[in-house]
């Protein structure tokens, strides 16, 4: 066997290997790469810039651990943004297997640790933020599209409570959240179907301006969905998640540290996400060279 | 054949538990009879859609022929099985991961029925494997009748179709696992499929299975199409039932289904030119649900 | 003859009532409550056929281990993890403690986070090693179309990278415009199939005709 031909049927594990060293490393040793702003994204930091201080908007967390890599970093970015620019956070988790903790954890990562059943309300990161005041995690709720269509009119049926076990009334912004009327828009950290619910279903039939992140493989299947009109802005993937980052940060920069400080961060991601994008072109690359090559070769013989 | 003593319970449940259900049922005094007019669009597309539907359901009723395109990954669905039997390996099946109330997982059930019938004709090895309860058990059923019409229910067995995990990664994992391992010669993943898609078609791929996927998750496709042997691409697959039965009156439905995208086409393209000479959205506006 | 019309009228039902209540009120909004509670019914017998797949699980593997299967241990230890996650499970649901060592939340937690979500993420992950090796095997120019889709490929992989960004400055544009136009296009062509498609499927059931699933065959 020729070298074209061990090229054209080089044994996966090979790349395998170089995948799994470019996935390692840069994530210990980060590249910094740039990126590039796209428009969808540029969509999403704008509409949050043009809102008044004290407006309320609403995070539902609708994926799980597994696409946490993906999704984790846009739910910092938006929180970490919403909070400084004076907004109101609600968050909620709507995917069964795990949004619940996730959702915890985002929130907990962006404003530091909280017990709110041991008075334990005020967040470390952002020291004039107080939670069920400034933020507040509604939990989750099973039941997907039911839920989002009971949400309209009674948010308080779906979540009597917060994550806590706290009735809503209770707090300030539990009390003011009645229905989608109440919040500028909503954000749903996506994996799967759950966005194309919020757009089909709470922007369509209620008018709710609605914003998604969703993972990379699904992204094609939303840009349908934000050409139009249904979502006004999307975040595709880790590196939707890396353009919003590199927003945030270079307008607040006091932001910048709090995500620089994260063990991974979008930015981390799309190092990697990068690198591995490079190596597999060059191997598409390197592929159809061979088998051009191969095939002249096997003409000439005939 | 053994009478079934569910029907008749669940009948009497469902009236015992609906009547008194929906009399007691009360969520606003205000509402009354009435249309709901934000769904007003829908209800006039439902009305033309089913209309046109069963017409053609009748016309094929009446013994009018109709003629369905080919659909590659179907007539390569006895190909596969045939392989399987002549290696004496068996079949995977894998019907998507979601629940019943999903349609593609009812027209995978279909789908697996004609193939659970022609393993049990020819004594070939079957294997179906399940995430979501609700599918194990509808499949069960619908292996254990295609068993018992193909003569050959001494065949059938709890581990046939089996119950694997709720979770869909580690349902991913015990798949691939028996792929790699087992090595079936014909892998069917048909359904609806997420982030498994690529993982399930990548190991079948690998172990040189003929694989056939069919699913209408548009995000999936594309992995199933580098991947697998044919793919069911969309409504190919909510076909594949009217196409493997050759029913009459299954494929006029199939037939007055393509007659409504048709009148949809005309009206998008009539849509687009009012737009861009005119500059009239009433076409477009009128469908939306606002 | 109960065996054939009963199932079938229960799909009926089953269909109808929220395809009717979501065109039309009737007093007091009953039939839309009617469907909410349909939806619930569901929800009740998922649990219990979840029930039935635990129980053929337990089957299934017993059988294995019983008669030293190849890869018994193997079933052993799902059985075992079984066991051990559906005890802190209820104990977390139940508020109870695990045998007075650990708090049911503190035990379940534990493996949510130690076990549950690393695994999660590592089978999600191989995603990236599989689509490399698809990639690699798939994107060859067999043809005029497979060379079409490459250069697809090529363009949208190029377009978001920073460095044949700065090469090749038209890429973002061309990325942007593949996305929007011809991917939106196709993606918009197959949604609207699949939606008929799985229209037509559904009044196929709603009308008896389809009943393969219901392990029903023609005219029984």
């Amino acid at each position: 066997m020729d070298m074209m031909e061990r090229l054209m049927n080089l044994d996966r594990r090979w790349l395998y290997l170089l995948v799994g060293l470019a996935a390692v490393i840069p994530i210990l040793a980060p590249l910094n790469l740039p990126v590039n702003v796209s428009r969808p994204v540029q969509d999403l930091f704008d509409r949050v810039e043009s809102l008044e201080p004290g407006e309320i908007i609403m995070v539902s967390f609708d994926y799980g651990p597994s696409t946490g890599p993906e999704n984790d970093p846009m739910g910092d970015a938006i929180i970490l943004h919403a909070l400084a620019r004076d907004l109101r956070v609600v968050v909620i988790a709507l995917y069964p297997l795990g949004g619940v903790t996730e959702a915890r954890e985002e929130l907990e990562r962006c404003v530091g640790d909280l017990d709110p059943p041991n008075g334990q309300i005020a967040s470390e990161r952002f020291p004039d933020k107080v939670y069920g005041r400034d933020f507040i995690y509604f939990g989750y709720k099973d039941g997907g599209l039911a839920a989002m269509r009971l949400m309209s009119d009674n948010m308080h049926e779906v979540f009597p409570a917060d994550f806590y076990g706290t009735p809503l009334d209770e707090y300030e912004l539990g009390r003011e959240v009645q229905g989608y009327d109440n919040v500028a828009f909503v954000m749903s950290l996506a994996t799967g179907i759950i966005g194309e619910w919020w757009a089909n279903l709470v922007n369509a039939q209620f008018g709710t301006p609605v914003a998604v992140g969703c993972t990379a493989v699904s992204a094609p299947k939303y840009f349908a969905y934000y050409r139009a009109g249904q979502m006004f802005a999307l975040l595709a993937g880790l590196k939707g998640a890396a353009e919003y980052e590199f927003l945030v940060s270079q307008k607040y920069p006091q932001l910048a540290q709090i995500t620089d400080s994260f063990i991974y961060n979008a930015g981390k991601g799309w190092d990697v996400q990068s690198v591995v994008y490079s190596i597999i072109t060059l191997f598409i690359i390197i592929g159809n060279v061979a088998f051009i090559v191969e095939r002249r070769r096997q003409k000439r013989g005939m | 054949m053994r009478k079934h003593p569910f029907p008749e319970v669940s009948v009497a449940a469902v009236l015992l538990l609906l009547a008194p259900g929906y009399a007691l049922a009360q969520a606003s005094e205000e509402i009354t009879w009435g249309l709901r007019m934000e769904n007003f669009a829908a209800l006039i597309l439902f009305v033309v859609f089913s209309g046109v539907v069963m017409t053609f359901i009748r016309l094929a009723r009446g013994g009018r022929d109709l003629y369905i395109r080919r659909i590659a990954g179907l007539n390569a669905v006895e190909e596969a099985i045939g392989r399987a039997t002549e290696l004496g390996k068996k079949v995977l099946y894998v019907p998507g991961i979601m629940s019943i109330d999903e349609v593609q997982t009812l027209a995978s059930l279909a789908v697996l029925k004609h193939v659970a019938k022609h393993t049990a004709q020819y004594g070939t090895p079957l294997e179906v494997p399940n995430k979501d309860p609700l599918t194990y058990a509808a499949a069960r059923e619908t292996v254990k009748e295609a068993y018992l019409e193909a003569g050959r229910p001494d065949l059938f067995n709890e581990e046939v179709v089996n119950y694997v995990t709720y979770d869909q990664f580690a349902y991913t994992a015990a798949v691939s696992g028996k792929m790699v391992r087992e090595k079936p010669a014909a892998n069917f993943l048909v359904g609806s499929f997420y982030a498994e898609s690529l993982l399930l078609a990548e190991a079948g791929q690998s172990t040189g299975a003929i694989q056939i996927a069919g699913t209408a998750e548009v995000a999936q496709l594309p992995f199933f199409v580098t991947t697998c042997d044919y793919t069911l691409i969309g409504e190919e697959l909510y076909a594949a039932s009217a196409y493997l039965s050759r029913e009459p009156v299954m494929l006029g439905s199939i037939k007055g289904q393509d007659i409504v995208k048709f009148i949809l086409l005309c009206w998008i393209v009539l849509g687009i030119l009012i737009f861009t000479f005119i500059g009239n959205t009433a076409m477009r506006d009128w469908l939306l649900p606002h | 003859m109960y065996k054939k019309q009963f199932p079938l009228l229960l799909a009926f039902l089953g269909g109808a009532i929220p395809i009717i209540s979501f065109f039309i009120t009737t007093p007091g909004d009953r039939l839309k409550v009617t469907t909410d509670t349909l939806q619930d019914w569901m929800l009740i017998i998922a649990g219990a056929a979840l029930l039935l797949g635990v129980v053929n699980l337990f089957q299934i593997n017993l059988r294995k281990i019983s008669t030293r299967a190849k890869g018994w241990p193997n079933a052993l230890w799902l059985l075992l993890s079984l066991v051990i996650a559906a005890t802190f499970g209820l104990a977390d649901a139940f508020g109870t403690s695990v045998f007075g060592i650990w708090g049911g939340d503190v035990a379940f937690q534990w493996i949510q986070d130690a076990a549950f979500k690393p695994l999660q993420a590592t089978m999600f992950s191989l995603l990236a090693f599989y689509v490399a090796s698809a990639a690699f095997r798939a994107f060859r120019v067999r043809n005029v179309e497979a060379g079409i889709l490459l250069a697809a490929a090529l363009i949208i992989m190029l377009g978001v990278n920073p460095y044949a960004v700065k090469v090749l400055p038209f890429l973002p544009d061309a990325t942007n415009w593949i996305m929007n136009i011809p991917n939106a296009a196709a993606q918009r062509g197959i949604i609207i199939g699949a939606a008929l498609g799985a229209a037509s499927f559904s009044l196929r059931i709603l009308l008896g005709i389809e009943r393969s699933y219901l392990g029903l065959q023609k005219g029984e």
